[in-house]
């Protein structure tokens, strides 16, 4: 049941350096979310990117340069304009250093712009690098987590992780750091130039930076409380589809159409509404930006007239180009401000997804310590459970006490009522779980000192819940034995009963599953399975509820093709129908936990235990 | 196309309005430069002197009278007089917001429910065609992208060109000359943009691709952790992902690369545009003596050329979302070209006590070639009567029952329920005599109350709890904290598959239907439990008439007859011992399962050992 989870909603790709993000910058301050240890997670991210720490060098040092150059810009365009003097109401211009100055200008623009070139590849490398190593050590820890950690976890948060977080920290380093570092630069950068013409004219040009983060801050809590209220109605409007439209034949047969037609355009009127006011909410915020920005202007032109009217004895002479330089600066200076506050929150988004990413690679990987060199072809079968203890959740044992003793060669039959612990003997014979209290052994081996490699290559399980992959039929047969000759892996399909179906299909062994496999039948994906399981040809067949689903004609077909194959190997078969099982050397009953009844069927069949109850319900059928 | 944007005419008025105000904002925009000339020449370098600027004079005079003006007089004034402007400007700007955010929003509500509309309305084959994943992700991302693009253009498209024209048109009425500047920079950027953009756009469908391959390696490791440890795969899948995220990273990089190319060239564009703007007022000043420009008109030149230029630079970013934009129109467009199959009819008088009457069906899936999947049905149902199908893994029961519903239409032969042609019912008439169990319970995420009212509607407590004992579910329910209001996550995630089967049992029963069809509908049921719901039914649903499909010889055999099917025909149909006798099939089945008679003889031998 757990491969119906939804695929994740995919980010569109974002653009690279010089793009725009659809959501405009706005959309990631309203989204962030906190962090909770945002330092240790910067250090350790900072880890990841120090890796290529010539990349980093040279993306600091290119951003460096290209924020001079183009601080230097205003500058020189301030002086170009300043060689137009004005004499007795005349204009006149000094041409040539006009040109000179141009000269340097074109020169300084070609060079910045080849730098950030440069800079806008660099800073891709580093970030697609980084996000590539983090990818890759994400999925190699998710394969090394127990099995109890994906079943205690929900798949689609996992999933979330490797994409959505993953994402975050991958747009927070391509576009987010580059563009914090330079508006620091910038802001300092023009600031200082500010002061290098008038210092007085730099303060008056700051006074309008407490008034932009005060309101910039003010509005944001407004808008964030309408855009968190949007995503989480539009999260209702997605999960009423999802939903919907997945159990759609449900809907349909019980008329339900134009009801959920109704709840949802109830749903999507709230999301309207919702909409507009967090529109119009974000859309004040341009505006006051604006006003802010031409309020500075308009300051430094006053005051700048002044002063060039009013020279202070003190200072620099100002000039009609030092002001066009200034207001210039003045433009540099209030982007930046705005940009830092923006980048901070969707550096501190990517923080909280590295922390969610780090939360799993902190967790603690399968237990492995077997240090015995067994090796796969030496295992024999013989396995014993001793004195298990066991409990998925402290104070609810779900094994007590558990013996069971199966010798080489031996078809162990496990039956009993739903959740009296059948399954957690396949759990934890293949160490998926590890036991509280007693001892497993295979061959006298306790199977804690055999590594878990060869522990695994000497099983093979089947399950009910049946797990194919998105690959051709047969490279899922192959699965286990990856170097299977076609023949042997047509074997094993026909041993397992799936050669007709597979061969009826249009590419036969060459069909390729979609969607892992939902496009069989459940039964078809059980014989499937099976042949995997087959073709692997285990010391340790394991089948549990292996043919739920099969009808009782083919799994008796089955069956008659497994005897051989059963022959030198340990099986453990559990099963609900007692057909499937009545021939077993052993049958074990299980009930609350620990071994009820342990014998053959005849043996069974006289004791008149529990046995006998469920044999006969089973037979009878309206037996109560 | 025009369909989908047919849906913006109820919302004319706000879409007509928004780009209305939208101009107002760029106006005040353009203006802005105008009083900054006038603050720059006259207000700074010419001390008050308006006379150079017949627009500052003008302005003046206004405002004044006649001059002569003090300097601070022009500039503070100028200076209130932008920020005046831009005030207005900011406020037609949000206006305009919120006309196209009623406009968009408002069609996209339209659009959602119509479209969610089609999708309900559509035939299992045609959502099987679609995918329900494909069907999710149109339904939610496709109607956004739409809804945003709509909004962008009624804000951003229009804003663009009227940037662009009015730069223009400012620029050219400060110096004629500039007018080159533009011709020449315009071709180098649209090109640039062009070249850029033709070799990245494909790249972008390529990243989604290795994206989804990336995210589905993941998904099949988490969800098959169990079979990928117990193979020992490990170190396979996680080759297998490096590959995978190596080509996203490498194909990421690549378009990066290549859109790392934009921002430096325009850049380069405008700056090298500045230049050229400067030198020409230089050259202008030097030779031609002045001819009206002044330092204030070049630095007014070098702010439209910026915004002409960036205007475009806006163009071709939006650009880029009308592709998108448009695969999604796409998307939802052949969402509203699918007509529902299978309609209903009109009729609605039936006749006769055969409850359920196949006569000469065969049936394959729409599209598919090759053997039919059935094929000779002819088979009646009484009211009343109990009918077992029973039959191979794959041998068409469920696509038998399937055609009772009208989930799908027979290809050849006709279905008839209570003697009327099921293409003569309305399909809610139709579907409201039947109700349908699944082998795979879909639940939704709501209170088990709830869940069962599914069934019906306005079913009092007292009817729920009924149809909840007969359903063997009354147990469980009553086991948890918060009985009938517990709460079912996740599509019944938190219940076992018996649970899960017993709730889809309770909602069909709670309506009390005419039909009831299980299709292996109690597989996760022992026995004993099964034994009971099936007393149960028959004590209190005598009336309606059973359709169960089932694995196990005991659910089937106390049916009134037992439908044998194999290989896509009905082989046999009758009652349990008869078929013992008469049907091979049906005892294979049966010796499958009760080792032939030997089991009943043990039984028997035991017994009396007693």
């Amino acid at each position: 049941m757990n491969n119906q989870q939804p695929k994740a909603p995919q980010k569109l790709p974002g653009f690279g350096p010089g793009g725009g993000r659809p959501g405009g910058p706005m959309g990631a301050r309203v989204n962030a979310e906190k962090p909770k240890n945002a330092g240790r997670s910067l250090k350790r991210l900072l880890h990841y990117i120090g890796r290529s720490k010539m990349l980093i060098i040279a993306l600091v040092m290119i951003m460096i340069a290209v924020t001079v150059s183009d601080l230097a810009g205003p500058a020189l365009q301030g002086a170009a304009i300043d060689t137009i003097k004005i004499n007795g109401g005349k204009l006149s211009v000094d041409f040539d250093a006009m040109i000179r100055y141009l000269c340097v200008m074109a020169v300084l623009f070609v060079f910045s712009a080849t730098l950030n070139y440069f800079q806008g590849i660099i800073a891709a490398k580093l970030s697609q690098d980084t996000v590539y190593t983090l990818r890759n050590d994400l999925f190699a820890k998710i394969s090394k987590l127990p099995i109890k950690y994906t079943d205690t976890h929900r798949h689609g948060d996992i999933m979330s992780r490797m994409t959505n977080d993953v994402e975050n920290v991958s747009n927070a380093i391509s576009q987010s750091i580059s563009s914090l570092i330079s508006s620091i630069l910038t802001l300092v950068g023009a600031f200082s130039m500010m002061v290098y013409y008038n210092w007085i004219m730099a303060l008056i040009a700051c006074v309008t930076i407490p008034i932009t983060i005060t309101l910039s801050g003010t509005l944001a809590k407004f808008m964030r409380k309408y855009f968190v209220r949007r995503q989480k109605i539009l999260g209702q409007l997605n999960g009423q589809v999802e939903e919907m439209v997945t159990s759609y034949k449900t809907v349909v047969a019980y008329g339900k159409e134009e009801k959920a037609v109704e709840d949802f355009s109830r749903t999507s009127e709230e999301f309207k509404k919702c909409s507009i006011s967090a529109r119009v909410w974000g859309s004040i915020m341009g505006p006051c930006m604006n006003f802010l920005g031409n309020l500075q202007y308009v300051l430094i032109a006053v005051f700048g007239g002044f002063f060039i009217l009013n020279p202070i004895s003190f200072m620099r002479r100002l000039t009609i180009g030092n002001i066009q330089s200034m207001l210039q600066y003045s433009k540099k200076f209030t982007r930046p401000v705005n940009e830092i506050a923006n980048q901070y929150s969707s550096i501190l988004t990517a923080l909280a997804g590295a922390e969610r990413i780090f939360d799993i690679m902190d967790s603690a990987d399968e237990v492995d310590d077997g240090r015995s060199q067994i090796k796969v072809s030496e295992i024999e079968g013989n396995i014993r459970f001793e004195k298990i203890d066991f409990s998925y959740t402290e104070g609810e044992p779900v094994l007590k006490k558990f013996d069971l003793e199966v010798k080489a060669g031996q078809k162990i039959a496990i039956v009993g009522a739903t959740g009296s612990g059948k399954t957690t003997v396949v759990n934890l014979l293949t160490r998926f779980y590890e036991i509280d209290g007693g001892r497993i052994t295979i061959d006298g081996l306790d199977i804690k000192d055999i590594p878990k490699d060869t522990l695994r290559r000497a099983i093979a399980i089947v399950l009910q819940d049946t797990v194919l992959f998105s690959d051709t039929i047969a490279n899922n047969i192959k699965y286990g034995r990856a170097d299977a000759s076609d023949e042997d892996m047509k074997r094993a399909a026909a041993h397992a009963r799936a050669d007709t179906f597979i061969e009826r299909l249009p590419d036969g062994y060459e069909t390729v599953l979609a969607e892992s496999g939902s496009d069989l039948s459940a039964g078809q994906r059980q014989l499937l399975s099976i042949a995997r399981a087959v073709l692997a040809d285990p010391k340790i067949l394991i089948l549990d509820e292996a043919t739920s689903s099969v009808d009782t004609r083919t799994e008796m077909h089955i069956q008659q093709a497994m005897v051989a194959l059963m022959k030198n190997r340990t099986s453990l078969i559990i099963a609900h129908r007692l057909s499937t099982i009545r021939d077993a050397d052993v049958i074990v009953v299980l009930k609350n936990g620990s071994v009820a009844e342990a014998g053959n069927h005849e043996e069974l069949l006289a004791l008149k235990g529990e046995y006998f109850k469920l044999y006969s319900n089973q037979f009878a059928g309206i037996a109560i | 196309m025009k369909r989908i944007f047919n849906y913006l005419k109820p919302y004319k008025l706000f879409a007509i309005l928004s780009p209305l105000f939208m101009m107002g904002e760029v106006l005040a925009d353009l203006s802005l430069p105008k009083f900054m000339t006038v603050i720059v020449d006259c207000g700074i370098a010419q001390n008050g002197d308006v006379s150079g600027s017949a627009f500052g004079s003008r302005i003046m005079k206004l405002i004044y009278g006649s001059g002569p003006y003090g300097s601070m007089q022009v500039i503070v004034t100028f200076g209130i007089l932008m920020l005046v402007t831009v005030l207005v400007g900011g406020f037609f700007g949000v206006t305009c917001a919120y006309f196209a955010a009623r406009a968009s929003q408002g069609m996209g509500h339209d659009l959602r429910r119509d479209a969610y509309g089609r999708v309900m309305s559509l035939s299992i084959e045609q959502t099987d065609k679609f995918t329900t994943g494909s069907l999710v992700t149109r339904m939610t991302n496709d109607v956004s992208m739409i809804v945003e693009f709509t909004e962008m253009i009624l804000r951003m498209f229009v804003r663009a060109p009227i940037f662009f024209i009015g730069g223009t048109v400012m620029l050219l009425t400060l110096d004629l000359t500039y007018g080159a500047v533009l011709l020449c920079a315009l071709p180098i950027m649209a090109l640039t943009l062009f070249f850029v953009l033709r070799k990245a756009v494909p790249i972008f469908s390529n990243v989604q691709k290795r994206l989804d391959r990336v995210n589905s390696v993941v998904q099949e490791n988490v969800s098959g952790a169990r079979v990928v440890k117990a193979y020992v795969k490990e170190s396979y899948e996680t080759s297998r992902f490096k590959d995978a995220n190596k080509e996203l990273r490498d194909t990421n990089y690549r378009v990066q690369k290549i859109m790392a190319v934009m921002h430096p060239v325009l850049n380069v564009v405008m700056n090298l545009s500045i230049i050229v703007i400067i030198y020409v007022g230089g050259f202008k000043i030097e030779n031609v003596g002045g001819s009206g420009m002044t330092a204030g008109t070049i630095m007014a030149a070098i702010t439209y050329v910026s915004q002409v230029l960036m205007s475009i630079m806006m163009l071709t970013m939006m650009s880029q979302s009308i592709s998108r934009a448009m695969a999604s129109v796409k998307r939802i467009e052949e969402v509203f070209a699918a007509e529902p199959k299978i309609v209903g009819g009109n009729e609605s008088a039936e006749r006769g006590e055969i409850a359920v009457a196949f006569k000469g069906v065969s049936f394959r899936y729409p599209g598919t070639k090759g053997l039919p999947v059935l094929y000779d049905i002819d088979l009646e149902v009484k009211k009343g009567e109990t009918l077992a199908i029973i039959g191979a893994t794959g041998s068409g029961k469920t696509s038998l029952v399937n055609l009772i519903q009208r989930f799908y239409d027979a290809t050849e032969g006709d279905v008839y329920i209570d003697g009327l042609h099921i293409k003569d019912y309305k399909l809610s008439k139709l579907r409201s005599k039947i109700s349908y169990v699944m082998q795979k319970s879909e639940l939704f995420s709501d209170t088990i109350a709830n869940n069962i009212k599914w069934g019906k509607e306005d079913a009092t407590d007292e009817e729920i709890r009924a149809a909840v004992r007969v359903a063997q579910a009354e147990e469980f329910v009553n086991g948890f904290k918060d009985k009938y209001d517990t709460f079912i996550s996740e599509k019944g995630a938190s219940l076992s598959g018996g649970q899960k089967q017993r709730m889809s049992i309770a909602r069909a029963v709670v309506r009390h239907p005419e039909i009831l069809i299980l299709d292996d509908a109690t597989s996760a049921l022992d026995l004993a439990t099964e034994a009971r719901l099936r007393k149960a039914l028959k004590e209190e649903f005598a009336d309606t008439t059973v359709i169960m499909i089932a694995q196990r010889i005991a659910s089937v055999k106390e049916a009134d007859r037992i439908a044998v099917i194999d290989g896509g025909t009905i082989v046999a149909c009758a009652p349990h011992d008869e078929l013992m006798i008469s049907c091979e099939t049906y005892r294979d089945i049966y010796n499958s399962q009760m080792q032939s008679r030997e089991g009943e003889k043990e039984l028997k031998g035991a017994e009396s050992n007693e």
